[in-house]
């Protein structure tokens, strides 16, 4: 038998959408939330469009690579550097 | 066991090069412009090559090379860098874009209008600890606990850095948007 998770109101999961959303939450905390979210329309709104704004920000980032004379400088620094280091 | 420069060379090739490309985001969104994240990376890979033996084995190379760019970044670069952040954070944690769009577009399909420009922009005058918060956790995916180890902030603050980014960042995404008409304002 799995213990019932503790009810919680619709102002603690939203405080703990980002945790949730980030998989930072304890074991409890996370199968309270993912239970209410499961029971409450507005709290599964709510969490599908924060899900939907922060891959949105990951998705804008992304597309920025070094760029390739970057790398090539970095691996000649690399390559020449005599500096002592022990 | 010390290595031979050959050994060296090769291994800091092949665990620490293949995050050149975070390194480089990150210092885009540290320095706010190219050229100077260019240097600012190079400065980091040279100092990490360098103290490469400072560097545990099978530990995590993409925090570490982080901390040096952070460290780099504050003691070098910082303070040439004048630019104040806009974005008022004091105030943000009150903000909720999901009520304001609930009705009009609750799954968030204006964020596809927004062009990237404007969201690291946005990003980009975050003051500086809740800026860095931000950018390794939605940028770069890192943990909380890593994002403590990079900034040496504690993990409550960390999280709470973060919650404030963005709430502070849907705002201003949320003025700019409807601003260009993608969604109606609503009132508080
Ligand atoms: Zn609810």
């Amino acid at each position: 038998m799995t213990a019932e998770p503790r009810r919680l109101e619709c102002t603690e999961v939203v405080e703990n959408l980002y945790g949730y959303l980030d998989e930072e939450l304890t074991a409890e905390v996370k199968a309270a939330v993912r239970a209410h979210i499961s029971q409450c329309p507005d709290c599964f709104d709510h969490c599908q469009f924060e899900r939907a704004f922060l891959r949105f920000l990951e998705a804008r980032s992304r597309a920025q690579n070094a760029p390739p004379e970057l790398k090539k400088r970095i691996f000649e620094q690399i390559l020449l550097d005599r500096t002592r280091d022990a | 066991m010390p290595q031979t420069a050959d050994e060296k060379r090769s291994a800091f090739e092949r665990e620490a090069l293949p995050h050149l490309d975070t390194v480089y985001r990150v210092a885009l969104r540290f320095t706010g412009e190219p050229a100077k994240a260019q240097d600012l990376v190079q400065d980091t890979m040279l100092k990490a090559f360098r103290s490469w033996h400072r560097y545990e084995t099978g530990t995590n190379v993409r925090a570490w090379l982080l901390t040096i760019l952070r460290n780099t970044f504050i003691n070098e670069y910082r303070k040439e860098k004048q630019r104040g952040p806009t974005v008022d954070i004091s105030t943000a944690e009150t903000f909720s874009l999901f009520d304001k769009v609930q009705e009009e577009d609750p799954e968030g399909r204006f964020f596809d209008q927004i062009i990237d420009d404007e969201v690291l922009q946005a990003v980009d005058d975050l003051p500086d600890e809740f800026r860095e918060t931000l950018v390794l956790s939605d940028m770069e995916g890192m943990t909380y606990q890593e994002i403590a180890d990079v900034t040496g902030a504690p993990v409550g603050t960390v999280k709470s850095r973060l919650f404030r980014a963005r709430r502070a960042l849907q705002r201003r995404l949320y003025d700019y948007a409807v601003e260009m008409g993608y969604i109606k304002r609503r009132s508080p």
